[in-house]
């Protein structure tokens, strides 16, 4: 498991958003973002960096405190510690006040042609 | 023979404890009790979206990606047909190959293969540990070499493969007490627990779970005991595929490897 530096994620809101500034989770700790650019009401873009520092067992995108959110998709990019950053998109999924979003993924595999 | 799962999954004993449990004494307050604390949020995965596909033109009408494992050193290879429908075929060694897969067999004899695995339209080659070439160089050889294969009407399978292949009933029961008797018993010091869900054809389908799930060590436990366990009771048996969503384990026995435990 690399060192997680700082990773950048890009999220589209759909029909419902909280508005809201969203938080995340590192291995249980909560987290503010370090920058965030837009919104996440209904059909905007929020653009944020969060600044973890640490190597992640686990990496959430915690859900709205009331109501839902629905994402339509997300695109993040990951800067760890020794390797060059990769960048991973993921489709639509709604949040609510019970649930939390994974957003830790390992670099996937190369996939070539042969 | 002592099974992989006993050596590695030891019980500790329990000793008995001469002294009494103490119990402390409930503390009357008059302060309110505290609320109760909020329930923990289920962790949910959005679907990984994949790139734009890029394949360049099919050589010779048959369009092959592969994809690279360097942790593993294994390349799986993935077609644009059905390679093998229903059954799925494992090959441990060069001499599986030459009674059950043609296909198989032009890899080993390519050189550099440890084990094939032919199900449905993928083949996956763990290597041998001899070459040199970087494994994206072996991908792009032996790719070659499947492509030339195909285009000559090679086979995937023998004629003879289906011969005295147990029904998916028979390797149900098979696996099943392997995991009863053997497999459960042996991880459950780890709070972990094995489950059939199914066998399709000869491809077993399990999950992992309880202290399992999403553990650091499931790959291993998972290839050198199950997997072992699982060839010496059905040798017959192909694919063995782990649908454990390990993401969201949320009591995994180790949550990174121990040092010196590598794959």
């Amino acid at each position: 498991m690399p060192r997680l530096e700082t990773f950048d994620m890009k999220i589209k809101t759909g029909k419902r958003g909280p508005d809201k500034a969203p938080w995340y989770e590192i291995n249980g700790f909560k987290l503010d973002f370090d920058e965030m650019t837009g919104g996440n009401g209904p059909a905007e873009t929020l653009e944020l960096t969060g600044e973890p520092q640490s190597f992640p067992h686990s990496l959430v995108l915690v859900g709205p405190s009331e109501g839902e959110w629905d994402i339509e998709g997300i695109e993040i990019t990951y800067h760890v510690m020794g390797a060059p950053p990769y960048t991973l998109r993921l489709g639509g999924v709604t949040l609510d006040a019970e649930t939390n979003l994974n957003i830790w993924y390992d670099r996937p595999p190369k996939v070539i042609d042969v | 023979m002592g099974s992989w799962f006993s050596k590695v999954f030891e019980k500790k004993k329990l000793e008995e404890s001469a002294a009494t449990a103490v119990v402390p004494e409930a503390i009357e307050t008059d302060e309110a009790p505290e609320s109760a604390l909020p329930l923990p949020r289920k962790v949910i995965s959005a679907p990984i979206l994949a790139d734009a596909d890029s394949t360049t033109a099919p050589e010779g009408g048959i369009a092959i990606k592969a994809k690279l494992d360097e942790a593993k050193d294994t390349v799986t290879f993935l077609f644009d047909r059905q390679l093998l429908d229903g059954y799925s075929c494992w090959c441990a060694d060069r001499k599986a190959a030459e009674a059950s897969s043609p296909l198989a067999l032009a890899v080993f004899d390519a050189g550099g293969a440890g084990t094939v695995l032919v199900y449905s339209s993928t083949l996956a080659v763990t290597r041998d540990g001899t070459g040199r070439e970087g494994l994206e160089d072996y991908a792009r050889r032996i790719g070659g070499v499947l492509r030339e294969s195909l285009l000559a009407g090679v086979e995937a399978a023998t004629p003879d493969f289906l011969e005295g292949m147990p029904s998916e009933e028979e390797f149900r029961a098979l696996l099943q007490e392997v995991i009863d008797t053997e497999i459960n018993p042996g991880i459950a010091s780890h709070s972990g627990v094995i489950t059939l869900n199914r066998v399709r054809g000869n491809t077993a389908y399990i999950t992992m779970g309880g202290g399992c799930q999403g553990c650091a060590a499931s790959s291993i436990t998972l290839r050198s005991g199950i997997e072992t366990s699982f060839r010496n009771v059905a040798p017959k048996l192909g694919a063995l595929l782990d649908e454990t969503d390990h993401e969201a384990g949320a009591n995994p026995y180790f949550t990174d490897l121990p040092a010196g435990m590598g794959v």
